[in-house]
């Protein structure tokens, strides 16, 4: 035993002096070092080159985070020792603006000329809580639909027409699904890719909210509200478009063509998806389609405009950070030109700044060199709104989470879209409620907020 | 015997292979795919079917940088090399460390005699009871603090201590009669003679099962490394591979190549010890 021991001990050892002799000690270069966490996309190594011959007296090195999952940047923000600079989403960025971790960049955008007005106004609301401005941009993302135009010609379905609707999208779909193909395959007429967003793009184009203007209700039982996640319902139920998710999980285990609406896409089984313009990112990957796509914006509801939610990866920087003046270089490098322009080449969603980025024509690239193809995508984030109303009272995840929990109720047909956003909107009343009863910060937000003195009975008094 | 109730039991036995093969094959179906995908193209991954239609070795030199990317041609950003060596060396040491800390301090709840003993060691056993998620912080700014960030010192340290590991030895050194350490002890032997000669020796089938369990946890560790790190000379395989799934998509079929070598190091290992580990903890299971 005490060999094995020795034998694993002398392993160890030499394995450590391996380990720490090969290691490349950091360079004293007199640069300023930033930190910079996000995903580990490949172009991310050119947006850096980029950023340093532009700021030859800064470098960036990736703080890698698992694509999507913020608890990596909570676990060292709460310690003191956060990256410079961080990736955030709008409800994650609100939660650490609360925490004070998130710097004000309100004193500085507009000098550096990365304030609001130099991305697109869709996604201000984004960038900003409270009236300050925490984030800028790193790409903006709004969802139109790009169809596959081989199985549009199988079927012989004429292809969707610029400022077409939803009457235009169903009789589009039962093409699809309901005329006999020429080359005998049946077809997904569309690849659904969550219920929520679908019901936010129809709550925003109906000119909806989620709370009222002082944040004290919810107003996902508005009318505008409901009928937007009944035409959801309605596309799965009534007219049999979309696939359930009952019927995604089928066509997933039968259809040998992988899972997800987007693998269906790739694939050439499906018609239609409603994505980004990051989609064709992975094209070179999936030949068959590529030079068979065309793109619209969403379907418009009746007389309305076509309006999607717009979102944002946007950066921030840590206002605990020894660098933070430096990091301010980085959030106006995102605003160049020059970054902008690397977002067009790879595909990268849509740039920050709009400038470049006017036209179908100015987001030709390599990957998509027909200017047809990204001129909706230009129409889709001028127009797109972000969901940026919030209750200081609620902590924004939640409400996200809830909003999922019960889409997916109406999903499997568990609860009319009615009863779904009846009970989503007590639920959200009740913590809202709850959280004012528990936490003085939050009466004294009341107060200045309705310049009434707080009171546990304060819902009963009030009109919604 | 009847030969009616030999025929039921036939039956029986048959019905109970048949369960546990269907067991078995769910438990293998994931790694049959994960290798099944390694052999495929990205745009082939999609499809169900395990075996692919033209299988390709080409994600293997691909990973492992030898050979461009078909798609970038361009050679993938990874060092798997030194990550490998990395997952390999923190789960040595990890395990190294963890094993001797745990036997000699089981070694002491277990066979020495001292006031307080039993509090302390429930006390210790109580620290089983917080959830790692919650002693993540207070963990990472006690890491802060020593300066012990981007370094391996950060990963191997604070997995050298287990309450578990001391837990499940102290099992099986109480099992062990302790009229061996009083006729060593009348033969002169001293408490570190006792436990390196009689004691280690015969905890051998504990040793072995805690040596397996940490190098499998030490070696698929995820966050910790991961917050614990941004120098990717520093990073473990598990970290390493974010670099195939980002924001532009997930590159599964490399994955898959990148795993298949991952884990081929911990298949072995528990093909090879399986028998000490279920033993062990057999063994560790009953002993009061």
């Amino acid at each position: 035993m005490k060999l094995a021991f020795g034998i694993t001990g002398l392993i160890f050892l030499g394995m450590y002096i391996g380990a720490e002799k090969t290691l490349t000690p950091p360079v004293n270069d007199g640069k300023v070092h930033l930190k910079w966490s996000t995903d580990l996309n490949p172009v991310r190594d050119v947006q850096i080159k980029k950023f340093e011959e532009m700021y030859p007296n800064d470098t960036v090195t990736i703080d890698p985070s698992a694509n999507g999952d913020n608890s990596k940047v909570i676990v060292q923000c709460a310690t003191g020792v956060g990256p410079d600079i961080m990736d955030t989403e709008a409800d994650t960025m609100r939660s650490m603006v609360d925490a004070g971790v998130l710097l004000d960049l309100t004193p500085y955008a507009a000098e550096r000329g990365f304030s609001p007005e130099n991305t697109y106004s869709s996604i201000k609301g984004d960038l900003m809580y409270k009236g300050k401005q925490y984030r800028f941009p790193c790409n903006v993302d709004a969802a139109c639909i790009i169809y596959n135009k081989q199985i549009f010609d199988d079927h012989g379905v004429p292809y969707p027409q610029p400022n077409w609707t939803e009457e235009d999208f169903i009789k589009a779909a039962n093409g699809i699904l309901h005329n006999p193909s020429k080359s005998g395959k049946t077809h997904i007429a569309y690849s659904p890719s969550g219920g929520v967003g679908y019901w936010h793009d129809e709550l925003l184009a109906r000119g909806g909210s989620l709370f009222s203007p002082d944040g004290l209700w919810s107003r996902v039982n508005s009318k505008a509200s409901v009928d937007g996640l009944q035409d959801y319902s309605d596309m799965m139920f009534k007219y049999h478009v979309i696939p359930t998710p009952a019927d995604a999980a089928s066509i997933s285990s039968q259809g040998g063509w992988g899972s997800g609406g987007m693998n269906w896409f790739y694939a050439g089984q499906s018609a239609m998806i409603p994505i980004g313009r990051w989609f064709i990112c992975q094209l070179p990957n999936y030949p068959k389609i590529t030079g068979h796509l065309g793109v619209v914006q969403v379907p418009r509801i009746g007389n309305l405009s076509s309006v999607v939610e717009c979102d944002t990866r946007a950066a921030a920087i840590n206002s605990k950070s020894p660098h933070w003046h430096e990091a301010l270089n980085f959030l106006q490098y995102l605003a160049s030109p020059q970054y902008s322009k690397i977002v067009v080449d790879s595909g990268d969603a849509m740039p920050p700044n709009p400038k470049v980025a006017a036209s179908g024509q100015a987001l030709v690239n390599a990957l998509v060199p027909d200017p047809a193809f990204h001129a909706p995508f230009v129409a889709a984030t001028v127009s797109g709104k972000t969901m940026d109303d919030d209750s200081p009272y609620i902590d924004a995840a939640e409400v996200t989470r809830w909003q999922g929990d019960y889409v997916g109720k109406v999903e499997n047909k568990l609860m009319t879209p009615q009863q779904a956003l009846d009970a989503l909107a007590e639920q959200i009343n009740q913590q809202i409620r709850l959280n004012l009863e528990r936490r003085p910060d939050l009466q004294k937000v009341y107060e200045q907020q309705t310049g009434k003195v707080y009171s546990p009975d304060w819902w009963k008094s009030v009109n919604q | 015997m009847t030969k009616k109730t030999k025929t039921g039991e036939l039956a029986l036995s048959y019905g109970r292979l048949l369960v546990l093969a269907l067991l078995g094959m769910m438990i293998a179906l994931p790694f049959v795919w994960m290798v099944g995908a390694s052999f495929k193209t990205l745009d082939q991954v999609q499809n169900v079917q395990i075996v692919a239609k033209h299988p390709t070795l080409e994600n293997y030199p691909i990973v492992l940088t030898v050979k461009p990317d078909p798609v970038t041609h361009k050679m993938l950003n990874l060092q798997y090399g030194r990550w490998y060596f990395n997952s390999l060396f923190i789960a040595v040491g990890s395990t190294f460390l963890q094993v001797l800390t745990s036997a000699l301090a089981a070694f002491a709840f277990a066979r020495l005699k001292w006031k307080g003993r039993d509090t302390v060691f429930m006390l210790y056993l109580a620290t089983m009871m917080i959830p790692g998620v919650v002693l993540m912080i207070p963990n990472f700014q006690a890491m802060v603090s020593l300066h012990f960030i981007n370094t391996y010192h950060g990963l191997i340290i604070p997995a050298a201590f287990s309450a578990f590991g001391t837990f499940l030895l102290r099992q099986f050194m109480l099992s062990i009669s302790p009229a061996l350490d009083e006729a060593a002890t009348i033969d002169g032997a001293g408490a570190w003679t006792i436990f390196w000669d009689i004691v280690m020796p015969l905890a051998r089938p504990g040793i072995i099962a805690l040596t397996i369990i940490t190098f499998l946890g030490a070696y698929q560790s995820f966050f910790w490394p991961l917050i614990m790190l941004n120098n990717d000379q520093l990073f473990p395989m598990s970290v390493g591979m974010l670099n195939l799934s980002s924001s532009y998509g997930t590159e599964t079929n490399y994955i898959m190549a990148a795993t298949v070598m991952n884990v081929a190091p911990l298949i072995v290992i528990f093909i090879v010890f399986q028998k000490f580990l279920v033993s062990g903890l057999q063994l560790g299971g009953v002993k009061g």
